[in-house]
């Protein structure tokens, strides 16, 4: 019995320790979050007039516009921003798990969506190339026999602009290069501390299509008044100093800029899946401490029952 | 009036109805007016002239986008923008001062960083510009 009691004492001690570990993670991960929240919330109406531009632009009828080329797809790479480490509860389960459902759907992944309707394909195999950001994509990736092409685990916390130019170069002279035939970005798309959302989103070529479902979800928890507009033709527009221009500088940036908020959405959202984790651990431990103690102290009078009853059977004995 | 707005990765930075503006583009300096036919158009650095109820309000913008829709909505999506009240002269004197001496001092620099360099170059000198200006005005 005594035994017992020590052995419990051990783990009372030890859950504690874990206790104060997963509070102070949590309580780190709350200001990050804070930081990332806030971040992605002043970026999302600048990713928001860019993508509506982007939307307009996928209408250009131009056929030698190379980042809005569509061509039969044989060669997909997915861009599967995750985290760096785990302790984040299902944040990089779930984006693994959408991303594996939608390449599993290889007759969705190849066809193109625009306003006549999906425009379907006959491809029946596709090989997938990952270019990871963070080092959860990489196993994954490893896992599922996706060959890795580029990773990018060095982001800082609150990633700059020129941070992810690289990724965005890498992915662009893929596509423009014909070595991949549409790029996809997976990432997990903040929405509160308590709920974000995995999503993969076609990158390149330019689809207005998806484009316009995106500009929706966002304009959804957009707090400003701003209304997304009724379409108006592309055709009506000026470009200066000339479209060979725009397309030349106009089209890199706003595929920078998407990628740059999914990086962000993702960093927000994963520091929010790591708080809630840490604060159910947190009070996971603070219950099973309760339990413990219980044990402990049930251990402890039942033991010291025991000794009397020892020592009144001895006394009973010399009698 | 126009429905005026300059956002930047950062967030919003000016925000307004105005009468007309000044914009720096990659055409050379145009100046919007209500009912501007729609336009899209690159950004360079330089200075950006809000004139609002006989008052004029400066700010510097770097490169990035510029986008007129139809009913007068004006969006600059820039890469920085400040007020010109809010530029530091001597800091950004020495920004650029600091960056010209790094283009000096690599003259084998790969693209990328004299690219980047003589962004930064042109981005000061658009501040410095800006605030001096401004300076002057007042």
């Amino acid at each position: 019995m005594a035994v017992n009691a020590k052995i419990i004492k051990r783990r009372i001690k030890s859950v504690t320790n874990t206790k104060k570990m997963t509070k102070a993670m949590e309580m780190i991960s709350a200001v990050k979050m804070r930081k990332a929240v806030e971040t992605v919330l002043n970026t999302r109406l600048y990713a928001r007039l860019g993508r509506e531009l982007m939307e307009h632009l996928a209408h250009l009828n131009e056929p030698n516009v190379p980042l809005l080329e569509q061509r039969p797809v044989k060669k997909v790479l997915a861009i599967i921003i995750s985290s760096n480490r785990g302790q984040c509860g299902s944040f990089n389960a779930n984006l693994f798990k959408k991303t594996k459902t939608i390449f599993a759907d290889i007759e969705s992944l190849t066809s193109f969506r625009s306003e006549q309707g999906i425009i379907p394909s006959q491809e029946k195999d596709v090989e997938i190339d990952v270019l990871a950001v963070g080092k959860k994509s990489v196993s994954f990736s490893k896992k599922q026999g996706y060959t890795v092409v580029a990773v990018f685990d060095e982001l800082s916390e609150k990633p700059s602009y020129d941070d992810i130019r690289p990724i965005a170069n890498m992915a662009m002279e893929g596509f423009i290069g014909k070595t991949y035939d549409k790029v996809v970005i997976a990432f997990t798309e903040y929405q509160s501390s308590l709920s974000q959302d995995a999503k993969v989103r076609q990158l390149l070529p330019f689809s207005s299509r998806e484009l316009e479902k995106m500009t929706a979800e966002i304009a959804k928890h957009e707090i400003k008044e701003d209304v997304v507009e009724d379409e108006y033709p592309i055709e009506g527009y000026l470009f200066e100093p000339g479209l060979d221009t725009i397309v030349e500088e106009v089209l890199p940036r706003l595929v920078e800029m998407q990628l740059y908020q999914g990086i962000l959405e993702s960093s927000a959202s994963e520091h929010s899946a790591r708080m809630v984790a840490m604060k159910n651990a947190s009070e996971n431990a603070g219950d099973m401490i309760t339990e413990l103690n219980l044990t402990y102290n049930k251990a402890r009078q039942a033991a010291i029952t025991q000794e009397i009853a020892e020592i009144a059977g001895g006394a009973a004995a010399l009698e | 009036m126009i429905t005026f707005k300059i956002v930047t990765p950062n967030g919003v930075t000016y925000e307004d109805e105005i009468e007309k503006v000044t914009i720096p583009t990659g055409d050379g300096e145009i100046t919007v007016l209500e009912n501007h036919a729609p336009l899209v158009s690159t950004l360079v650095p330089g200075a950006v002239f809000v004139h609002k109820n006989g008052q004029i309000v400066h700010l510097a913008v770097s490169t990035g986008i510029l986008e007129i829709r139809p009913n007068s909505e004006v969006y600059l999506l820039a890469d920085t923008s400040e007020r010109a009240e809010d530029i530091d002269v001597e800091r950004a004197e020495a920004a650029r001062a600091r960056a010209e001496k790094m283009m000096k001092e690599k003259d084998a620099l790969a693209d990328v960083d004299f690219v980047r360099i003589q962004a930064m170059i042109e981005r000061e000198t658009a501040r410095i510009g800006v605030a001096k200006k401004y300076r002057d005005v007042k």
